[in-house]
């Protein structure tokens, strides 16, 4: 059985496209997503009178005359993981001061993405044999899931243990605790005890499990991020790496001993490791740029024949 | 355009997400690139002394205009991180453009295998400005084992030694993390600049016959035991016709031809490229630049003051004349490293204040030797992660979180390589090639840069960087394009011009066999995978988007 994972992309409409298409591509029978598939940024296109519009991108503001310009200044935006809003300049001055309506506003954006691209994946792999699972992270808010769980061709891996192929698969997309009070997120003994109510429903050996915990183990190597200051500014100019991933992950990992550990979260972690017999595997992601990191799995039933990390 | 009273227009709205962070300090990355291209270990360390071959050319003028040239490369390089902010940098950067096999073989050689020949060189700067400088002063200046001249900069078991312990610097700090190096790092650098702001000021606040008492004395009390040494250097130099241009001289072809050595010096503002992981933007893009090239700024002022100071104090020809003396371009009654520490230190009569400055500006090496390792073993872990290693080149310990399996590939290779430094008097010639190796590896990200924009377009159009265009044309191909013609400049004369000495054919046989080894290993481990069932060409394959 081969599995293509990816994971973190962040609303980027060309990495949801290409996850969409790995499976042909990796002639990969399993395609799974690991969390935080929801956007971070709502990108304003204020309307400067007739015909004229505006907006900003990657701190180049971009003038932008009739439609057409308008819409590429969107797709622009939407390629890159954001989500564009059409608005007026007194709207947008409202919009500051009105945090209720910010938010309403970003669950519209990004719960009406989620459900294009289940539109998307219905149309785009009908007619494929593949499975595909999804597993919502700490960045995405709790609607995203009765979206997954309502959607035609892509499954809901939240807290579930799923049988894929030979396999039993737990998942879950919740982390330890972050600097920024995500929606997933909790302290390390509570997220034990979830992982463990989750993997306490597996019926197989450990060479057969699979786990897709979006959070990594903690001091693997791929819980690596820039440290930070009190201030959220890097530490030492973004040189130096701290572990920030999750000890209740890894207890879990040395308690289970899957043959394989999917995570993602830290994105500038990309690379594998073996914790016992375990191989985990965070693939990174590199989503701003529209490039869809992964790993292909190849398992033959006993245990993770081979891998590679893939820049598709 | 907003007015000072015009509130600014919100451009953007971010809601609560993880990764989202502020702006990284400019001044730690400065700092690390500053240390990259050190003044004092890599500058006055080797590449300064080339006036010494080529005394025809104006050294001021090369330090200069190789800087000016280096700009490009900074701008190569901060596009390339804003393009594709990964770890591994040319690795990664070279793979994704051409294909993994010419990423591997020009990232292997130029950022592993060649620095494991960069060992007994940093050993080398190690001996000449810390260790001799410092027993000299110490009184510990005969031939005895472990005294100044015991320490052979280029043979013998002084050098191995001192190659050991740089491997052993480097180790620790690899082991330690980055955290603490950054820290560490940063102590350095204010020790360091205070220790060069007193050597400066010890040059300007004394006169040229303050010099030759000072030079006079004290060359007697380091074992030379020569009268008059000042006045028998220069005659000595007088007599084999030696002279060199001025200060601000800068006669254009024999000063182009001394900038393939000032390249040892400047070429590195991006050896931090190979760290960076996720960056934000455009910002990030301009931050970029500001940390590589102010560094770049900011260290060829300073040298440019204090070759000023040292002229004031010395004359500016004399620090050809000792460069000469010590490439032994003549015979001298003295034999002097033109360390600018050492010859500040020779003012003092004070024992104590000599070690003080000394220690102080071997602060240069501390903070820049501990690097050597650091950004070699994320080039080892992004190829192993593709697959290319073996798996265990990525086995980081469980207590100690120390990633042995990188570590054990820097390390073990150095030792052998350290002794055959010390003990084959042949082999020294080969690591000439360490600065021409890794120049190819840049050269081959510099290629991959300037045709970015139609290899990978979408990957550009998406990138901050994509707005910037000169005439139509790309600004990171424009960058691209004058970086490439100077390196490939520079390529083309330490090929062909013996003054550089790489272009022996043994020189040339030894990098052939680096390269030779790299395309084996890639070679062998894509015939092993493919009977994994792995096949390393899809690693870079670009995905369809419709």
């Amino acid at each position: 059985m081969r599995v293509f994972f990816a994971t973190d992309i962040h609303g980027s409409e060309t990495c949801w496209r290409k996850f969409l298409n790995s499976g042909t591509h990796y002639e990969a029978d399993v395609m799974i997503l690991g969390g935080d598939m929801t956007g971070k940024a709502l990108v304003p296109v204020v309307h400067d009178g007739g015909e004229r519009w505006h907006g900003t991108l990657q701190e180049q503001r971009r003038d932008l005359a009739g439609e057409d310009a308008v819409a590429a200044f969107e797709q622009d935006v939407i390629r890159r993981g954001y989500y564009p809003f059409r608005t007026t300049p007194d709207e947008l001055a409202e919009l500051e001061s009105d945090s209720k309506r910010l938010d309403d506003l970003f669950h519209k954006e990004m719960l009406g993405t989620v459900e294009r691209w289940m539109s998307m994946a219905a149309e785009k792999l009908a007619g494929h044999k593949q499975r595909v699972f999804v597993c919502p992270g700490n960045d995405d808010q709790f609607e995203v899931d009765d979206i997954l769980a309502a959607a035609s061709r892509v499954e809901l891996a939240e807290g579930r243990v799923v049988e894929v192929g030979d396999y039993q698969m737990a998942s879950t997309g919740w982390s330890n605790v972050t600097p920024w009070n995500t929606y997933r997120e909790e302290p390390e003994d509570v997220l034990l005890e979830r992982i463990r109510g989750v993997t306490q429903r597996l019926t197989n050996p450990p060479e057969r499990v699979i786990f897709n915990l979006h959070c990594p183990p903690y001091a693997s190597g791929l819980d690596d991020a820039p440290g930070l200051n009190e201030d959220m500014t890097p530490k030492h100019g973004g040189h130096a790496p701290e572990p920030v991933g999750s000890k209740a992950v890894r207890t879990a990992i040395e308690e289970t001993k899957p043959a394989l550990a999917l995570h993602g979260h830290i994105h500038e972690a990309r690379g594998h490791a073996r914790i016992g017999s375990t191989l985990c595997i965070n693939p990174g992601s590199a989503y701003e740029q529209g490039e869809l990191l992964g790993a292909l799995i190849e398992l033959n039933g006993k245990k993770v024949k081979s891998f590679v990390l893939t820049s598709g | 355009m907003a007015s000072a009273d015009m509130p600014m227009e919100r451009t953007m709205f971010v809601r609560k997400a993880t990764g989202l962070v502020k702006g990284w300090s400019v001044f730690d990355a400065f700092i690390y690139s500053a240390f990259a291209i050190n003044l004092m270990a890599l500058g006055f360390g080797y590449a300064f002394t080339g006036v010494a071959v080529i005394p025809t050319g104006g050294l001021i003028a090369a330090i200069v205009l190789s800087g000016l040239f280096i700009i490009f490369e900074v701008l190569v390089y901060a596009s390339m991180i804003a393009v594709m902010p990964r770890a591994g940098g040319d690795y990664v950067w070279q793979s994704r453009v051409f294909g993994g096999g010419i990423g591997f073989v020009l990232a292997a050689t130029g950022w592993w295998f060649i620095l494991w020949h960069w060992v007994p060189i940093y050993a080398n700067i190690l001996i000449l400005e810390v260790i001799q400088p410092i027993l000299n002063v110490l009184g510990y200046n005969g031939t005895d084992t472990f005294h100044a001249a015991w320490w052979n900069p280029i043979h013998g078991t002084g050098i191995f030694i001192a190659s050991i312990l740089t491997a052993v610097i480097a180790t620790v700090v690899v082991s330690a993390g980055m955290s603490w190096y950054a820290r560490f790092q940063k102590w350095c650098f204010y020790g360091a600049m205070v220790g060069l702001v007193f050597m400066i000021a010890v040059f300007l606040l004394h006169s040229k016959a303050d010099f030759i008492t000072a030079f006079n004395n004290q060359t007697d009390i380091y074992g030379t035991h020569a009268a008059n040494a000042y006045q028998g250097t220069v005659g000595a130099a007088d007599k084999a016709d030696l002279s060199f241009q001025g200060y601000g001289s800068a006669p254009l072809r024999a000063t182009f031809l001394l900038i393939p050595f000032m390249l040892f010096f400047n070429l590195w503002p991006n050896w931090g490229a190979t760290l960076y992981g996720e960056v934000r933007g455009a910002s990030d893009f301009r931050k970029n630049i500001y940390a590589m090239g102010g560094a770049l700024l900011f260290t060829t002022v300073v040298v440019l003051i204090t070759f000023a100071a040292m002229a004031h104090a010395m004359g500016f020809n004399f620090y050809g004349v000792l460069s000469s003396e010590y490439w032994a371009a003549f015979t001298s009654p003295t034999y002097w490293f033109p360390y600018p520490g050492m010859l500040a230190a020779m003012f003092f009569s004070n024992g104590l204040i000599q070690v003080v400055l000394l220690l102080l500006l071997s602060l240069w090496f501390f903070g820049w030797a501990d690097s050597l390792f650091l950004s070699s073993t994320r080039m080892i872990f992004a190829a192993a992660f593709d697959r290319i290693l073996p798996e265990w080149a990525t086995k980081v310990d469980d207590r100690t979180h120390v990633p042995i399996g990188a570590l054990a590939l820097m390390l073990l290779p150095s030792i052998p390589i350290s002794y055959l430094y010390a003990y084959n008097s042949k082999f020294y010639s080969y690591t000439l090639d360490a600065t021409v190796v890794i120049a190819i590896t840049y050269f081959g990200t510099t290629l991959a840069a300037i045709v970015l924009p139609w290899r990978k377009p979408e990957i550009y159009r998406a990138s901050p960087i994509s707005k910037y265009e000169l005439a139509g044309i790309p600004l990171v191909t424009l960058a691209g394009v004058v970086f490439g013609g100077f390196l490939a400049f520079c390529i083309y004369k330490w090929f062909t011009d013996d003054v550089y000495g790489v272009n022996h054919s043994s020189s040339l046989r030894y990098m052939l066999i680096l390269y030779g080894v790299a395309i084996g290993i890639y070679i062998a481990s894509r015939v092993v995978r493919r009977r994994e069932g792995i096949d390393l060409a899809r690693i870079n394959s670009e995905i369809p988007v419709e």
